[in-house]
């Protein structure tokens, strides 16, 4: 068929280096190829589905997630139920609670998302919503 | 043996963890070291558990100054020699090599000075070996070196990072690829215990002969032999992949050592190391230093309390014409005060009082660190002192920042595991000095020790003869020797060093070939180190074949094939083509999994559940809400003092340093954070104040602790220039004591620890 590609045709289509490639295969990202041994060849499928691991990514989503989504899975539920929440009062009629158990990587993207959120919905008469950090 | 599955390398009962499949079996670093540097064979023993052909990838970090050579693949009947060559050929031979079924090897270099080391086509039950050569430098110090080698990788912050725990005990970073390419981090284990076995068997060469050779890291076993080489190897049997070898050698004598041998017809190569004490002293001026203090999650425990303790000892160091800054930082900066500060007894109160409410959390913008120290100091001269263990990504970035600041850097790294060749890179691109210590070593002293090297060079605008590459340093520092590489035509034997206000020459010995060999590959890997972190921001991100076009890459390709050493634009390949070879079978691709750094808390870094789950958390499940009042930027400041918020980040610290018996250091270090801003002990008045002082002074001394020696020189400065202004002649048998090292007897450490020491004491000891 004409749109069989070798593994080279595949990575140059995905922008994906061959290597990665194979990893997404032996960690069940993306099915093998469609033959075996000299004449192994990728389809459009697999293109199709290196696009969606991708765009994925692109959301923040790490391959250990992806696999389970693509697979079908149910996110899996934290066995430890949050014991405490960080209550945030960015205006006087909003609150936002998070988790306070988050690693310290996540703190920093959830804290952003939360002064993002605060100043949109800051009064535009706040002359000091632009003033820098001391 | 239990059953495995065919596809996990996880531990498969639980944290039983007997059984694990292991891609990479031993790592086993061998070599020669030199004080200017190392010359490293790593040997990586490859076996295929699988079903079908394995394709296994090691990821590592460079050490500081560090370059690949070659590596040699060998197994059942065979043995390859690597080429070097472009980056895009070798990935292209490589590729070509697994697509016929062959055996393929790939080392290619990344940012940060991350290596991917890709052996692909292992066939089932296969044992391959890799002997991979490499260049390493030193921290050189003015009486020894420290050489450090890493066996893992610290898992490292960046802003667009990914990071989340699979399983219990194993966890996965992800770095954007639109930055870092195609690199593979590996998994990080919680415990390290059944992962590949590591170690080491050294030889250490050597000018000056041993005081000490020992290991903060390991424990070693050391064969000195006269002025032969040293063996240092591994006291166990082997080790476990958390944390890096560190090895400190000190010499009985501080000396210039020069080391050389013939190259290429009629040319010999060098490397000079001499001393800081060569060049004179450092004239006294007032200083202005900010101290950074990086308070990111990762410095959770032991490191960040080490770092309290060292910024303490630092301040007491400052006199009455300094000034200070204190800066903490994680994801946000924070500071004592938005000026520097006059020293004085109620602004180092304040310091403390902050230091001691700074909490370890969030992520590491060291830029955001370094830039707002920059902005007190306002162009206006001084210095900054970093604290960090250096776990970020995008090293280039921030270096490209740094230079721009314009103000030299100096670092403290503290960590148990490699981002040596980062802060070294950070220092010396700035025109600083960095050391990096372990978190069970004395960090305080330590900081001390780098502190005493800050304020005025010893000596600067140094000139030499012969062709010195790269540059000699602009400055030289108290403490910290010049390192110079550079070659000679055959009939020169001298090297001429001048600089403002003094010169030397030291003689260049004839040497012999593998020396001069050895000494030309580390000049390459030290400049090739240098260049790689001079990509600009756009150029690194930028696909291979833009790049190419890149000064620093053309730079890069060239001092490659000079040397013959790898860079980020040349790696190095090998394909083995055997009977038997299947084309187009698709290998299992593993990366092999190191163990988390030791004192590095690994629930800290992987929260449970993952953060990514996390933002997908349960509605309606029952909580119990801890208020925490949010106010926009720049008043934000989240009270850490929250009972939820502090046992998260507590209870996993469990430091056993309280707990034994106080050594000369610690008193000594409890006895320096005394001072006064005038440089005296504090007392009643001028008698009391007097006697302690000279007490003090005789405790440092006799303990080893002159003017010119030990961590605790600037301390024994300060004590002598307040005994000076005293103007007693009673008080010069003390003040010649700091020089001289003799001191009269008694048991002075005893009587400088008493409260109050009696002047007629202290007057009968010094007429005797």
């Amino acid at each position: 068929m004409a749109d069989e590609m070798t593994l080279a045709e595949l990575a140059d289509a995905s922008g994906l280096a061959a290597r990665t490639i194979r990893f997404y295969i032996a960690r069940g990202l993306l099915g093998g190829p469609v033959k075996a041994g000299r004449a192994a060849a990728y389809t459009a499928e697999h293109l199709a589905r290196l696009e969606k691991i991708k765009k994925l990514q692109a959301q923040g989503r790490m391959l250990s997630e992806i696999g389970r989504s693509l697979a079908g899975a149910v996110p899996e539920r934290s066995a430890a139920p949050p014991t405490a929440w960080w209550q945030h009062v960015i205006a006087d009629d909003v609150v936002v609670m998070t988790r306070n158990d988050v690693s310290p990587w996540r703190t920093k993207q959830i804290r952003e998302a939360i002064d993002e959120l605060a100043r949109s919905l800051r009064p535009t008469s706040d002359a000091d919503g632009k003033r820098s950090r001391k | 043996m239990t059953s495995t599955t065919a596809t996990s390398f996880g531990p498969l009962a639980g944290p039983g963890r007997e059984t694990i499949r292991l891609a990479m079996q031993r790592l086993w670093l061998t070599g020669r070291i030199l004080p200017a540097g190392a010359h490293l064979i790593v040997q990586h023993v490859f076996r295929s558990e699988e079903e079908k052909p394995l394709e296994v990838i090691y990821s590592f970090p460079l050490p500081r100054d560090a370059a690949l050579r070659a590596f040699r693949i060998t197994g059942d009947g065979f043995e390859v020699h690597s080429d070097l060559i472009e980056t895009e050929a070798a990935i292209k031979a490589y590729e070509r090599g697994i697509a016929e079924g062959s055996l393929a090897a790939l080392a290619r270099q990344y940012g940060d000075g991350v290596v991917n080391l890709t052996v692909g086509n292992v066939r089932p039950g296969e044992t391959v070996t890799v002997r991979l050569e490499l260049l390493a430098g030193v921290e050189s110090h003015d009486d020894g070196f420290r050489f450090r080698f890493p066996f893992t990788l610290a898992p490292a912050y960046h802003a667009r990072m990914k990071a989340a725990r699979v399983s219990e005990d194993e966890a996965e970073v992800e770095l954007p690829s639109d930055e870092f390419g195609d690199m593979l981090l590996p998994p990080f284990r919680k415990d390290a215990a059944g992962l590949h076995e590591v170690g080491f068997d050294l030889s250490v060469l050597h000018q000056l002969p041993f005081e000490e050779i020992g290991s903060p890291s390991h424990s070693i076993r050391v064969k000195p032999d006269g002025m032969a080489p040293a063996r240092v190897a591994l006291a166990a049997e082997k080790d476990v992949p958390n944390r890096d070898l560190v090895l400190d050698v000190r010499f009985k004598e501080i000396a210039a050592q020069v080391l050389a041998g013939p190259t290429t017809e009629g040319v010999r190569s060098f490397a000079a190391i001499i001393p800081s004490t060569l060049f004179g002293a450092s004239p006294k001026t007032a200083r202005r230093t900010v101290i950074v203090l990086d308070r990111s999650g990762s410095m959770q425990g032991a490191p960040i309390e080490q770092a309290r303790k060292a910024i303490d000892a630092c301040l007491a160091v400052l006199g009455e014409d300094d000034s200070f800054g204190l800066v903490a930082f994680s994801n946000d900066v924070e500071s004592l005060h938005p000026t520097l500060l006059p020293v004085s007894s109620e602004n180092r109160e304040k310091a403390r009082a902050f230091l001691g409410q700074v909490t370890a959390a969030g992520g590491t913008v060291l830029a955001a660190g370094f830039q707002e120290a920059a902005r007190m100091l306002n162009g206006t001269g001084g210095d900054i002192l970093i604290l960090t263990d250096g776990q970020v990504a995008g090293t280039e970035q921030i270096l490209a920042q740094a230079r721009a600041t314009n103000i030299r850097l100096f670092c403290l790294g503290i960590a148990s595991a490699s981002q040596d060749r980062f802060l070294s890179l950070l220092a010396r691109e700035t025109g600083g000095v960095s050391r990096f210590v372990t978190a069970r070593e004395r960090v305080d002293l330590a900081a001390v020790d780098l502190f005493a090297s800050m304020g005025q060079p010893v000596a600067s605008g140094l000139k030499t003869s012969g062709n010195v590459q790269p540059e000699p340093p602009s400055a030289v520092f108290a403490g910290n020797p010049v390192v110079l590489f550079g070659e000679f035509s055959e009939g020169s034997q001298m090297l001429d060093l001048a600089w403002d206000g003094g010169q030397m020459s030291l003689p260049v010995p004839a040497g012999d070939g593998e020396t001069g060999q050895t000494v030309r590959l580390l000049q390459g890997s030290r400049l090739i180190t240098d260049w790689e972190s001079r990509y600009p921001a756009e150029q690194a991100l930028a696909p291979l074949e833009k790049r190419k076009q890149s000064r620093v890459a053309e730079r890069l390709s060239t001092l490659s094939r000079t040397y013959g050493l790898a860079s980020r634009e040349m790696s190095l390949v090998a394909v083995v083509k055997r009977a038997g070879d299947r084309a187009g079978q698709i290998p299992t691709t593993r990366v092999v999994p190191v163990g988390m750094p030791q004192d590095v808390k690994f629930d800290a870094y992987f929260a449970v559940p993952p953060p990514v789950l996390a933002a997908m958390a349960p509605r309606g499940c029952v909580m119990e809400a801890t208020q925490a009042v949010y106010t926009p930027k720049p008043e934000v400041r989240q009270s850490f003092g929250l009972a939820g918020f502090r046992g998260i980040f507590r209870k996993s610290h469990t430091p056993d340093l309280d707990a034994k018996v106080e050594s000369t250091d610690d008193v000594l270090l409890d006895l320096a954070s005394q001072l006064e801003p005038d440089g005296g002990m504090p007392g009643q008045d001028v008698a009391d104040r007097a006697a302690r002082s000279v007490a003090v002074l005789l405790a440092f001394v006799a303990a080893g602790r002159t003017l010119t020696t030990g961590a605790f020189r600037s301390h024994v400065a300060r004590l002598v220039r307040y005994l000076k202004s005293l103007n007693r002649e009673i008080l010069d048998v003390a003040i010649r004591a700091a020089g001289d090292g003799r001191v009269p007897p008694g048991d002075w450490l005893a009587i400088a620890r008493t409260a109050s020491v009696p002047w007629s004491q202290v007057e009968k000891a010094l007429t005797v």
